[in-house]
């Protein structure tokens, strides 16, 4: 019996596990996220035609920022440069990405 | 003569700080009648209540403002927000963006150097 409970939350937990963190790796997002860094990197950053600040990306759930992109790579969200970098990303890019920026350093 | 003129030069200047100062003065942060509908996913004091909802405390106004109008505006697709965002004026959003951007909270610019 309690075999088989353990079997049974083992199983439940691999299933929960992909879609919860999407095996985002921070390391390897670390790197992939240097183009971002360029506008998100910078406080106060201006987007220009409309202006409007580029937001803050750091401390946001890696829930949404993966999202976020997904949205982009499809066109759901309108950002000619956000879809330019977006497109070429990979389901595990942008999950590395999320998990990154998510948690990444704050400045100084 | 001299020195009235500067005196009037400096009675100008400082009518011109009051008025800067003063419309600051004048309208306290209010809580747009809005909010309560937002706080369902982003939370009232802008901290979102679930990982796939964006915070918005702290988050740049002006940015908030741009994402609310391009819902309306049906450029940026999601069915929640747009329902949400086609009945909001200019000054709603306005407003909306302002709150939750006062709003403390746990949004930062990464460092690039940072590790």
């Amino acid at each position: 019996m309690m075999n088989s409970v353990r079997c049974a939350a083992a199983m439940l937990a691999l299933l929960a596990a992909p879609a919860a963190l999407a095996g985002g790796n921070v390391d390897a997002g670390r790197l992939k996220a240097n183009t971002c860094m360029g506008c998100h990197g910078i406080p106060g950053y201006n987007n220009a035609y409309p202006t409007y600040r580029v937001p803050k990306l750091g401390g946001q759930p890696p829930e949404y920022l993966a999202a976020a992109l997904k949205a982009y790579k499809s066109g759901e969200r309108p950002h000619k440069t956000m879809q330019a970098q977006a497109t070429s990303l990979s389901e595990q890019d942008i999950a590395d990405i999320a998990a990154y920026l998510a948690g990444s350093p704050a400045q100084p | 003569m001299k020195t009235s003129s500067m005196k009037s030069a400096h009675r100008f200047v400082a009518v011109l700080l009051l008025g800067a100062a003063l419309p600051a003065l004048a309208e306290p942060m209010v809580t747009p009648q809005q909010v309560t509908v937002c706080a369902a996913c982003h939370g009232a004091d802008g901290k979102a209540v679930q990982p796939i909802y964006p915070h918005l405390a702290g988050q740049y106004a002006n940015y908030l403002a741009q994402a609310l109008k391009e819902y309306r505006a049906g450029t940026r697709k999601n069915p929640i927000m747009t329902a949400q965002a086609t009945s909001l004026t200019d000054e709603d959003i306005e407003q909306l963006a302002a709150y939750f951007s006062a709003q403390p909270g746990p949004l930062y610019t990464p460092n690039v150097h940072g590790k």
